[in-house]
């Protein structure tokens, strides 16, 4: 640490060049914590989606949904276990711009769901109240609510049995948000949606959710259960929630993982041209003060030490100013970005604040070599005598 | 004055070997930023290329009012045949007008690396293939009208599993078998067609999604839409087959245009440090020739341009070289986003952007080290060691 006042010393020399490198830095941090978020987001939801939970939904016309009997049907089917079912209420809030969404449910949602954070006491709630809702907390700002307040939703698409659009419901609890559902989620009560329906149109649902006994043999079953309805009035499509929520499948079929590492490595490699020339410029600027400090009796560790230090300050600080921006960044995003505008909000864990202060060092160490090299077959009279 | 100019940069240029590594750091960083731009906007070219070539500015197409997508849209059986029979209508050989009911639906497909996806399946119905002259059978034979049968696109059958002429596919009320397989060029590759009034049939719908004409002539679209839209009992939009297709390619790629500019963006702004770091550092390693320029008589405005100059030269090699990356990576690659499947393209238009935004950093971060070159007292300079 003795050498700090050195070092600093050598980054104030010449202001501008230090703080032109440490912004460039930033930049590409920015950059690298953004693509690196996206990426960690994106494999997060990946691993949380489990091989064992399954959807089977209507393999054409979508919004009509599948007989209820199918869900029965899907129950019967060797290795289910633990099924329930839901339909959509797609509407708006006031206007018709704000977009909002209700997973109306079973009760034995809660079991086929124990991640999600609406827990079996919520249901019971909701089963109870069939007026009532969950709101993940996302949800829940989103629309200003709190426990206690009435949500009342317009669907064009789904008239009640009278003809009214309007659906009015009252928050019985808020919940945590899961990683599954980047919008947040609401869910109410199946029964009152399907009685509230004209008589044509009810038994009917959107989905049907279940888990399968030996997750080994999920996409055996889906097969199983999509070849049954094949030739059926209501064809199936059934998918597994880890293939669903597959890395390929999140970003219309891009390999987004890729995508992300090669971008942020394109940032970091700009930079490395950068933060290697200034370096080797500061080093070779001061050939003589390095000749007069080995005069001195100071050691190779120590020569290697002050040049790598002058490199790793502008990397460390300027992956942390990057990070920082980053993470800004990241946390406003879906407010920047239009609503429904389907980009996830990069998550910047642990390990990509690992990966980003790696990259700095690795950045720096990089950075250094060149000089330290030259420093180290240096002739010291040489150096002394050397004049520019 | 000219000249002053020209002698400057050319002295510039050669100094330039001396100072390789250091003006790599401009080539490296327009480089690294207008490859990343290039290659992330490649996605939105292709997709806007394969969109641009479906649109036919001969034909319109007639949807529901509002719809955004022809999936969306809804005409009434009952209507169709009024649509069909308006003026501006081109007829065919047979004396009928050249119009087709048309269905498209979400059709659930395998790809060949195993994940679930969707493509789009379309009816067609007696004029849809004389309507589109770009429409050639590859294998196989057409559909029979009132068969349930299907044909596929080469592109669907290069990306999806289960796809070749035999292959069953899964509709209502059983499955259908592929007879053929097509090509048009353009997005309709990855797709399927099968005969409308079959479809609908079996999907019980009771209504087309739209309804495509060849016009007499490009001038006819006035007198078919004023034909068509003052009709009271018609409530549906008509636009040139052309401009739909930009509509839907511009809502599908904005999403991945926004993502490009912003990590050019900030890669952009990166490389721009870089670019100040660079000139500020050669105007003063240079410092003593610029000033043995000046005190020859060498006006401060030469000295300025010239330091522009050499950024925005430097800057252009690092863009062509990352456009020359961009393109060798990715330039005709097959792609899919969402229900598509088509090229990736780097295109001498995209080309051209990436360099313009390479000369606008370049410009930028050659100013401020232009005006400190010139502006530098030359006793001072001169003295300098």
């Amino acid at each position: 640490m003795k050498f700090l006042p050195l070092v600093w010393a050598a980054l104030t020399r010449k202001p501008a060049r230090a703080v032109l490198t440490l912004l460039a830095v930033t930049m590409a941090f920015t950059v690298f914590g953004l693509m690196i978020g996206l990426s960690a987001t994106i494999d997060g939801v990946a691993e949380q989606a489990r091989g064992d939970r399954m959807f089977s939904v209507p393999r054409f016309s979508y919004d009509d949904g599948l007989p209820i009997a199918v869900a029965r049907r899907i129950a019967d089917t060797p290795g289910v276990k633990l099924i329930a079912f839901q339909s959509y209420i797609p509407g708006y809030v006031q206007n018709e711009k704000n977009h909002i969404y209700l997973s109306m449910g079973h009760a034995d949602m809660a079991r086929v769901f124990p991640d999600w954070h609406a827990t079996p006491t919520m249901w019971d709630l909701v089963e109870h109240e069939r007026t009532g809702i969950i709101m993940s907390r996302l949800q829940a700002e989103r629309w200003h609510k709190k426990v206690g307040d009435t949500l009342t939703v317009i669907s064009p698409q789904l008239k009640r049995a009278d003809g009214a659009t309007s659906w009015t419901f009252k928050v019985l609890a808020i919940c945590d948000d899961v990683l599954l559902a980047p919008d947040g989620f609401i869910f109410g009560n199946y029964d009152y949606l399907d009685k509230s329906l004209p008589l044509a149109k009810q038994g009917r649902v959107n989905e049907v959710d279940y888990v399968a006994a030996d997750p080994a043999r999920a996409d055996a079953i889906a097969q199983v259960i999509d070849r049954a309805f094949a030739n059926s009035a209501s064809p199936t499509q059934t998918i597994t929630e880890k293939r669903a929520y597959a890395v390929s499948n999140n970003f219309g079929g891009m390999d987004v993982d890729v995508l992300t590492h090669e971008i942020a490595l394109a940032g970091l490699a700009m930079i490395l041209f950068l933060t290697a020339n200034v370096i080797a410029q500061s080093v070779r600027e001061r050939f003589a003060e390095f000749g007069t400090l080995r005069a001195l009796g100071f050691g190779d560790p120590s020569v290697i030490a002050m040049v790598v230090l002058e490199a790793a300050i502008p990397c460390l600080a300027g992956a942390g100013l990057g990070m920082a921006l980053a993470a800004f960044l990241a946390h406003h995003i879906q407010a920047i970005m239009p609503p429904g505008f389907g980009l996830p909000r990069p998550t910047i864990t642990a390990a990509v604040y690992g990966g980003a202060l790696g990259s700095a060092f690795l950045l720096a160490f990089a950075s250094a070599a060149l000089p330290t090299v030259r420093l180290m077959r240096m002739d010291i009279a040489t150096a002394l005598s050397e004049r520019e | 004055m000219f000249r002053q100019i020209w002698i400057v940069s050319a002295l510039n240029f050669k100094s330039l070997k001396s100072r390789f590594w250091q003006s790599m750091v401009i080539v490296v960083g327009l480089g690294a930023t207008i490859g990343v731009l290039l290659s992330m906007m490649s996605l939105t070219a292709g997709l806007r290329q394969a969109y641009f070539n479906s649109g036919d500015p001969g034909r319109a197409i007639v949807t529901s009012q509002g719809a955004e997508s022809e999936g969306t849209s809804n005409i009434a059986r009952a209507d169709a045949p009024v649509i069909m029979d308006a003026p501006g209508i081109a007829k065919d050989k047979d004396g009928r007008p050249l119009a087709d009911r048309a269905l498209n639906m979400g059709l659930p497909v395998l790809h060949k690396n195993g994940t679930k996806g969707f493509t789009t399946l379309r009816g067609f119905g007696p004029k849809g293939v004389a309507l589109r002259p770009e429409f050639h059978m590859v294998a196989g034979r057409m559909f029979q009208a009132g068969k349930r049968e299907l044909i596929v696109g080469v592109g669907a059958q290069a990306s999806f599993q289960h796809m070749n002429i035999g292959d069953k596919v899964i509709m209502p009320n059983g499955e259908w078998p592929i007879v053929g397989s097509y090509t048009t060029g353009d997005i309709l590759d990855g797709q399927l067609i099968g005969d409308t009034e079959t479809m609908l049939t079996a999907l019980k719908h009771t209504a087309y999604n739209s309804i495509l004409v060849r016009l007499t002539s490009q001038d006819a679209l006035s007198t078919f839409r004023k034909a068509i839209t003052t009709n009271p009992a018609l409530q549906v939009t008509v636009t040139r087959h052309s401009d739909w297709y930009q509509k839907v390619s511009n809502q599908s790629t904005s999403f991945l245009a926004v993502m490009a500019y912003i990590v050019g963006t900030v890669m952009a702004i990166g490389a721009l440090f870089g670019c100040l770091n660079t000139m500020y550092a050669a105007v003063s390693t240079r410092g003593r020739e610029i000033a043995t320029l000046r005190a020859l008589g060498y006006g401060a405005f030469p000295v300025a341009v010239s330091v522009i100059l050499e950024a925005v030269t430097l800057a252009v090699v690092g863009a062509l070289i990352g456009a020359a990356v961009a393109w060798a990576l990715n330039d005709g690659h097959q792609a899919v986003w969402g229900q598509n499947i088509f090229h990736l393209r780097v295109s001498p238009a995209e080309i051209g952007l990436g360099v313009s935004w390479a000369v606008v950093v370049a410009l930028l971060g050659g100013m401020l080290p232009s005006i400190r070159a010139a502006r530098r007292p030359v006793v001072e300079a001169l003295r300098a060691t």
